[in-house]
């Protein structure tokens, strides 16, 4: 039998605030162990929490840009459960009043993955286990999160991947978050369970806790889906419980039995006073959030006629979108500034962090200008990109590596006296490309584009060279 | 009503060992506390509803750093501490 996978995902991330959710403790990754703390964030009785502005402000936008509805009127709520990490021995949490509810996530096959909701929380402290102790340390305790829901809507491990990374761009786009996965800025619970295919009803669920990299969620899905079809396979049953997965060795194991909402006694957290929410605050709200991802990418596809994979690869990092639009700004054909950037640019960058942070040598302002220069034809393409090379490595300005001499080309003699020297000056090369070897005129070509100051028209000295030559 | 699974199922929560004689008592004893608290549920139902005693809402601090508390107060009234962190005995589920 054929089977089919019903999963969800609850996906916690951190807002970027400057300050915790209910103190005016700093929210600074790392920091030595419990410096970034204050009574009221580790829970001291007497204490009263005060929320964050900004945490609400950051979680209408989340759900603004996933399609939610804003509640008008929200509140808190405690979650009681006891662990080290929670130094009150309950989470302040949202339960049935979320700031957000509905919205959905639109993946590239047109499916639209539906989010329950979006509620805003405070995280848990760090425990560190050695041996038979266990050391707290609650700086990141009381940092605000929101846990974003989406329902049992995806089928596939490819959509599970899809819809984290979109999740993240957004929320990279709307700034309210960094969600370094591997700083722990943003976690994923999988829940998961199996179903014949072709069938409409839910089996039961197991839930895999903190996800911490796409690569694992996506392996720990497997092995989870595999685990569950050889339970019922072998006439058993899933057992609905929560399941830590393991790296090293590939599997996931029990952590414990699952709990219901009602065993974690949630009521309302009589410190803080209800949220109310105006339709001026929503609209003031909206009008900051920039141009979404998947908005840019159809625009950059459909009407400036950028490569589908170029147009992913331009949008999957908000600082070179951005450096894109205004490189293209007034010139001819976007499609120069992608080629640029996806080529000569990224080349300098060596990995996704880099070209996350995109700290290159030169402003947008720079390529847009070399761009002109080549709309206008006073420069040839073999010039513009020696030039960028030069930009990227000096950082100076287009107008400080080419002078006004160097616009315009060189004139047919000019060429013909290169070409010429550069048979005189190669004679080896000459050889070898009358005995067949194609690839030997590149070192013509090249002394020619080298004592041109990349000048020359490269297709026009090949020409000539092979005429010389022949 | 309150049953013996309810029982045993906080019992397993809270990580208590409960003997099998010991879950009539129990069992209506959690039913003595429900009621109670129906009780106090049905009074309520009669008063106006209110959100808070001050009827505040929108109480929200700014979003700038204030100083945090030095490590040694925050770790002061501590039972066991190590490496300026709290020290607790292992518990894993």
């Amino acid at each position: 039998m054929k089977y089919e996978m019903v999963a969800g995902l609850e996906t916690h991330i951190e807002l970027g605030t400057n300050t915790k959710i209910f103190c005016n403790c700093t929210t600074a990754f790392g920091g030595d162990p419990n410096t970034h703390c204050c009574p009221i964030c580790i829970g001291l009785p007497g204490t009263l929490p005060k929320l964050n502005k900004q945490v609400v402000e950051y979680a209408i936008m989340a759900g603004l840009a996933t399609n939610c509805e804003i509640a008008r009127v929200s509140k808190m709520d405690r979650k009681n459960y006891c662990y080290p990490d929670l130094s009150k021995a309950y989470q302040i949490s949202q339960y049935d009043m979320p700031l957000c509810e509905g919205g959905y996530v639109e993946l590239s096959n047109g499916r639209k993955i539906r989010l329950t909701r979006i509620h805003i929380e405070e995280d848990a402290g760090k425990l560190i286990h050695d041996r038979g102790d266990t050391y707290v340390d609650y700086n990141r305790g009381g940092v605000p999160l929101i846990e974003i829901v989406s329902e049992p809507d995806i089928r596939s491990i490819d959509e599970a991947k899809e819809y984290v990374e979109k999740l993240q761009l957004i929320m990279k786009y709307i700034g309210i978050s960094d969600c370094k996965m591997q700083e722990g800025s943003m976690r994923c619970d999988v829940n998961i369970s199996v179903r014949p295919q072709g069938s409409q009803t839910l089996g039961t669920r197991t839930e895999i806790k903190n996800m911490n990299s796409i690569t694992y969620m996506a392996k720990a899905m497997e092995y989870e889906f595999n685990r569950q079809v050889d339970v019922i396979e072998n006439g058993g049953k899933v057992d609905q419980e929560t399941l830590r997965y393991d790296e090293v060795t590939d599997t996931t194991s029990s952590m414990r039995g699952k709990e219901d909402a009602h065993d974690y006694r949630y009521f309302r957290d009589p410190d803080l006073v209800t949220i109310n929410v105006t339709d001026q605050q929503i609209e003031a709200l909206k009008k900051t959030l920039p141009e979404l991802p998947n908005a840019r990418y159809s625009r950059y596809v459909n009407d400036w006629g950028i490569p589908e994979n170029d147009a992913s690869l331009l949008t999957k990092y908000k600082k070179v979108s951005d450096f894109f639009e205004a490189a293209c700004d007034g010139t001819e054909n976007p499609r120069t500034a992608a080629n640029f950037i996806i080529g000569q640019i990224f080349r300098t960058l060596e990995n996704d962090s880099a070209k996350e942070e995109f700290n290159v040598a030169i402003t947008a302002q720079n390529l847009n200008q070399l761009i002109k220069l080549l709309d206008s034809k006073k420069i040839r393409m073999n010039l513009a990109k020696s030039t960028l090379d030069k930009m990227l490595e000096t950082g100076k300005p287009v107008n400080q590596l080419i002078s006004e001499s160097d616009m315009g080309g060189l004139d047919d003699a000019t060429m013909l006296k290169l070409c010429n020297d550069a048979i005189t000056a190669n004679p080896n090369a000459v050889n070898d490309y009358k005995n067949g070897k194609e690839k030997a005129i590149k070192a013509l070509l090249g002394f020619v584009m080298k004592n041109s100051r990349g000048k020359a028209d490269a297709v026009a000295v090949e020409r000539t060279i092979k005429e010389i030559i022949k | 009503m309150v049953s013996h699974d309810d029982v045993i199922q906080i019992a397993r929560l809270a990580k208590l060992s409960i003997k099998e004689d010991e879950l009539d008592a129990l069992t209506g004893e959690m039913q003595n506390i429900i009621d109670f608290a129906d009780t106090i549920n049905s009074a309520a139902e009669s008063g106006e509803a209110f959100d808070n005693i001050n009827n505040l809402s929108n109480v929200f601090h700014d979003d700038v750093v204030i100083p945090s508390y030095p490590t040694e107060k925050i770790l002061e009234n501590a039972k066991d501490v190590a490496d300026d962190c709290f020290l607790v005995k292992k518990r894993c589920d």
